[in-house]
């Protein structure tokens, strides 16, 4: 497996079940986090992401479950424990950044070293450090209303690491922000994340600031976990359909393996009975043979070529081509399947011309439907 | 902080999953909800289950022993009196609303969607109606226009040498005249608030499809703003069958009863009997509540409106040469409704003796100190303690009643479940109830009780009736404010006590103070709730003037009229600088 189940657990998390009358919003969410680490929660709207985020923090009740930090139980529903939200010293961050705006910023940041009771003189060291961290140490005088969505942000962020929790959540922060400075905070929050090493989990649907931030990313999808793994395995060994669909682009064709070559290999028969075709693939984690399978195949892993290659192929017609700058954006047609295919632009597709798509057998996965 | 819960399994003793789930329960946050809710829920359905209850028992006729009987209400439907009380209340309660209306929705378009210069300015005045006393409004124009003594009747026979009288006030006409002046804001504010948040690109739509202005306004901004004239039309509707202070002043003393007149009589008056007054009240009661209860339902939910981000500057009609006709109608409406009954007031206060004009040389400030100079040994002595309980009750009654109303709210906006539900119904129940039949039920509840005949009944009457308007105002603003706000203190450390104390509290501050200084006015000017249940030396300003009405002359009650407005007048200063422009479109 991988190093990380290797490193103890240290925030907790057993049989999630959260409902909402009748709706199951979260249906048995289990997952470890390494002390230090960032784990993200990356799904659609309604998948029970943030609902679990909540139940992590207190602020939601539930059903059933176990979570803990360390070797303290914080909520625990066979045992009838629950500890409030506000006596888990936990940090959080939250979509609107909900800084009180009556309050200037080093104001805001002091909050809960006030609700501590920390020494004055300590207080306002702290603050100072904090803010310095986070880039607002010219900002600390001014109102909540002062300052930007980005400076908000910041400011929530240093708010919640000042009293140095054990725990880190953040609920989809970056959402309010336009991407420019999206994509610059992506980097920011990573990196102070690294530099305080406080455990985080982290909410967000926009799967391109999963796969930069985190350690390791939990899919989910309706209330259930679909893949665990780093940015890496979840995008380059989908799971199965839904994960392969989510992450990325992705094409997807339903078959069966009719074959295992080698440990991890076989060959999967897709398409129509007239077009049938068997292609060599790997076979992804709980596939086994005469097993109904999902072939997931990335676009910039399928091979265009004008002249029928050696080796298994497809016959398709190019039915429109997209000039991206650095790629061709191709939809191919075969049968009654469009594949999309991501060529180089100095093969000169045009719409009409008949090709052979050649997906590459080592990056083709038959997952799971 | 830190509790080691030994992991499952091993055998150790856990505690009982009830007592874990029990004390779970046990929160400041569930405990502080949990006592605003029995107080509210005592608060309001106490007198009226106790109303009901006395409804169904019959006094007999030697008046001291009382069973259970539905004679009470063969009364209600037999009784020649009562039959035409009801008829006069429906007859003054259609007129007020049709007046009212009328004025209130011209007043709102004029202000809202034409160029009338000054509108702007106008606007502060055309409210001052909502915020005085409609008896003291009752009262001056009893003095300007009664037949014999009216001030414009002795102008009229002085100018124009007529034998009679060109007006006359006290009648039913006179009861819906005052009654549909007085009210009139409720309208304009429910339609001008209509007309403010309507997005102009509805009718810009309707304009570029080839519609002219008329058919615009006819086929479009009419019918959007139909839900808040209904609204408005049914306030006033409901609000003119509770009034008591005009009908009282303007109708009874000659020979025109109303249901709230009659309710009076049945508690006070020399054929008391608590009984039939609490059946009365349950009809006027289950009336009106029906109607509030159609518009909160059914009518207040299809407004048109939509609540964005963005500001809407609405389409403004340019009137041409009648703008100037429009402002001459806005200008007379203040004159009439608020400049010329209040300097007639002005006028009668400062006579010793009034006898229908104005003499010059007789003008005294003599009856202010009659009135107001408490340390006088001449002072009339329910008028001075009218002056100090009022002031009392407004201060203590509003601070209590809002702090209630922050609880409540937030009980209803941030928590979920079946007890917010509930609170927020029990709400709105008060409103639907007029003051004098909310008073009754109090009276009946608590006759027996220690704070029978002291100023804390009144308190409990005060604050059970009006403060759904101290609860409206503080969610106003708690709506607005992002639950995120509360939730990251809570995540920070803080209790929810601190939370309340730290956070939230302060970001309501302004829908608190202006719900406090709504309520101060309320309390202030109040007159059915105070004259069931007060007693000598429990009076309060308004049963002053009454008490000055009946056993005093003119121009003291004038005096402590004007003394009233004055006050009112000083605090609707102080709310406008407050609450800002939007605070009573709620």
């Amino acid at each position: 497996m991988d190093s990380r189940s290797a490193a103890p657990a240290y925030l907790v998390v057993d049989g999630l079940v959260k409902t909402f009358g009748a709706d199951r919003a979260v249906d048995g969410v289990s997952l470890a986090v390494p002390r230090g680490r960032f784990l993200t929660l990356l799904g659609p709207s309604g998948c029970g992401k943030t609902t679990t985020l909540m139940s992590i923090a207190g602020l939601h009740r539930l059903d059933a479950g176990l979570i803990r930090v360390g070797d303290t139980v914080y909520t625990s529903v066979a045992d009838g424990i629950f500890l409030p939200p506000e006596k888990r010293d936990i940090g959080m961050v939250f979509q609107s950044y909900a800084i009180w705006p009556h309050m200037t910023v080093a104001e805001n940041v002091a909050y809960p070293l006030e609700i501590r009771k920390v020494d004055r003189a300590e207080i306002g060291d702290r603050v100072a450090e904090v803010l310095r961290l986070v880039g607002l140490a010219p900002m600390a005088e001014k109102l909540a209303t002062q300052l930007s969505g980005g400076q908000q942000q910041r400011a929530a962020l240093a708010r919640a690491i000042v009293f140095r929790p054990r725990l880190l959540l953040f609920d989809e922060p970056l959402s309010n922000l336009d991407l420019k400075l999206r994509e610059q905070m992506r980097v920011e929050l990573k990196r102070i994340q690294r530099e305080v090493g406080i455990t985080s989990v982290y909410v967000t649907h926009d799967q391109a600031e999963a796969l930069v931030m985190s350690d390791e990313i939990i899919v989910m999808s309706k209330g259930r976990v679909q893949q665990v793994g780093g940015p890496h395995d979840v995008y380059a060994r989908p799971a199965n359909r839904y994960v392969s669909d989510f992450i990325g682009v992705a094409n997807l064709l339903d078959g069966h393996v009719v074959a295992v070559t080698a440990p991890g290999r076989g060959e999967i028969e897709v398409g129509p009975a007239e077009t049938r075709v068997r292609l060599p693939c790997r076979l992804g984690a709980g596939v086994a043979a005469g097993a109904t399978a999902v072939l997931s195949v990335r676009p910039e892993n399928v091979a265009v070529v004008r002249e029928p290659p050696a080796g298994p192929h497809l016959p398709g017609e190019v039915l429109q081509t997209v000039f991206l700058g650095n790629s061709l954006d191709c939809r191919v047609r075969w049968g009654a399947f469009e594949w999309k295919v991501l060529a180089r632009p100095r093969e000169r597709l045009h719409p009409g011309e008949r090709v052979y798509l050649q997906p590459d057998p080592e990056h083709s996965l038959a997952v799971l439907p | 902080m830190r509790t080691a819960a030994p992991p499952s399994g091993l055998g150790v003793a856990r505690p009982a999953r009830w007592l874990g789930r029990a004390r779970g329960l046990w929160t400041q946050e569930s405990v502080a909800t949990l006592l605003a809710s029995l107080v509210v829920g005592a608060a309001v359905l106490l007198p009226l289950f106790t109303l009901v209850v006395s409804s169904f028992r019959v006094l007999d006729a030697l008046g001291f022993d009382t069973q259970w009987g539905l004679d009470n209400y063969r009364r209600l439907l037999a009784d020649r009196i009562i039959r035409k009380a009801f008829l006069n209340t429906l007859v003054i309660s259609a007129g007020a609303t049709l007046l009212a209306t009328a004025l209130g929705v011209s007043l709102a378009w004029i202000n809202a969607r034409t160029n009338c210069p000054g509108r702007d300015r106008l606007e502060p005045f055309n409210l001052i109606p909502f915020f005085l006393s409609p008896f003291v409004g009752a009262i001056a124009w009893h003095n300007l226009a009664a037949p014999r003594t009216g001030l414009l009747n002795s102008a009229a026979r002085d100018l124009f040498g007529i034998q009679t009288h060109v007006l006359n006030v006290d009648n039913l006409l006179g009861v819906i005249w005052v009654t549909g002046i007085f009210f009139t804001p409720l309208v304009y504010l429910f339609v001008v608030g209509s007309l403010r948040r309507m997005d102009p690109s509805l009718e810009d739509s309707a304009r570029t499809t080839g519609a002219g202005l008329l058919r615009t306004t006819l086929t479009v901004t009419l019918p959007l703003v139909t839900p808040g004239i209904l609204s408005g039309a049914i306030i006033v509707f409901v609000t003119s069958a509770g009034e008591f202070g005009v009908p009282f002043k303007l109708g009874a003393p000659y020979g025109w009863e109303t249901l709230t007149t009659q309710i009076f009589s049945k508690a006070v008056g020399d054929d008391a009997n608590h009984y039939m007054g609490a059946t009365m009240s349950m009809a006027l009661g289950v009336i009106t509540a029906l109607f509030v209860w159609i518009q909160q339902r059914v009518i207040a939910p299809r407004e048109f409106t939509t609540v964005t981000g963005k500001g809407f500057r609405p389409n403004v009609i340019d009137l041409g040469g009648w703008k100037w006709v429009a402002l001459a109608y806005n200008v007379a409406y203040i004159l009439v409704a608020v400049l010329l009954p209040l300097g007639c007031l002005l006028v009668v206060s400062l006579h010793p003796v009034w006898e229908g004009r104005i003499i010059a040389s007789d003008l005294t400030l003599w009856n202010y100190q009659k009135v107001l100079f408490f340390w006088r040994p001449d002072a009339i002595r329910t008028a001075t303690n009218g002056v100090l309980n009022s002031f009392i009750l407004a201060f203590t009654g509003a601070s209590i009643a809002m702090a209630l109303s922050l609880v409540v709210s937030y009980m209803i906006h941030r928590t979920r479940g079946a007890g917010a539900r509930l609170l927020d119904l029990l709400c709105v129940i008060p409103i639907g109830f007029p003051g004098i039949v909310l008073a009754m039920g109090v009276l009946v509840t608590y006759i027996k009780t220690p704070i029978y005949a002291t100023l804390w009944i009144l308190l409990l009457g005060y604050i059970t009736r009006f403060f759904p308007y101290g609860q409206r105002s503080v969610s106003a603003v708690m709506l607005a404010i992002s639950e995120e706000l509360d939730q990251s203190s809570r995540m920070a450390g803080a209790s929810w006590l601190t939370t309340l104390r730290r956070v939230t509290i302060p970001l309501l501050k302004p829908g608190i103070f202006a719900g406090w200084v709504l309520l101060f006015i309320i309390f202030l000017r109040e007159l059915s709730i105070s004259i069931i249940l007060y007693t000598s030396g429990t009076e309060t300003l308004s049963v002053g003037v009454y008490y000055l009405a009946n056993f005093e002359n003119e121009p003291l009650t004038a005096a402590l009229s004007i003394a009233q407005t004055v006050a009112l007048l000083a605090c609707v200063v102080v709310f406008r600088r407050v609450a800002g422009r939007e605070a009573l479109t709620a």
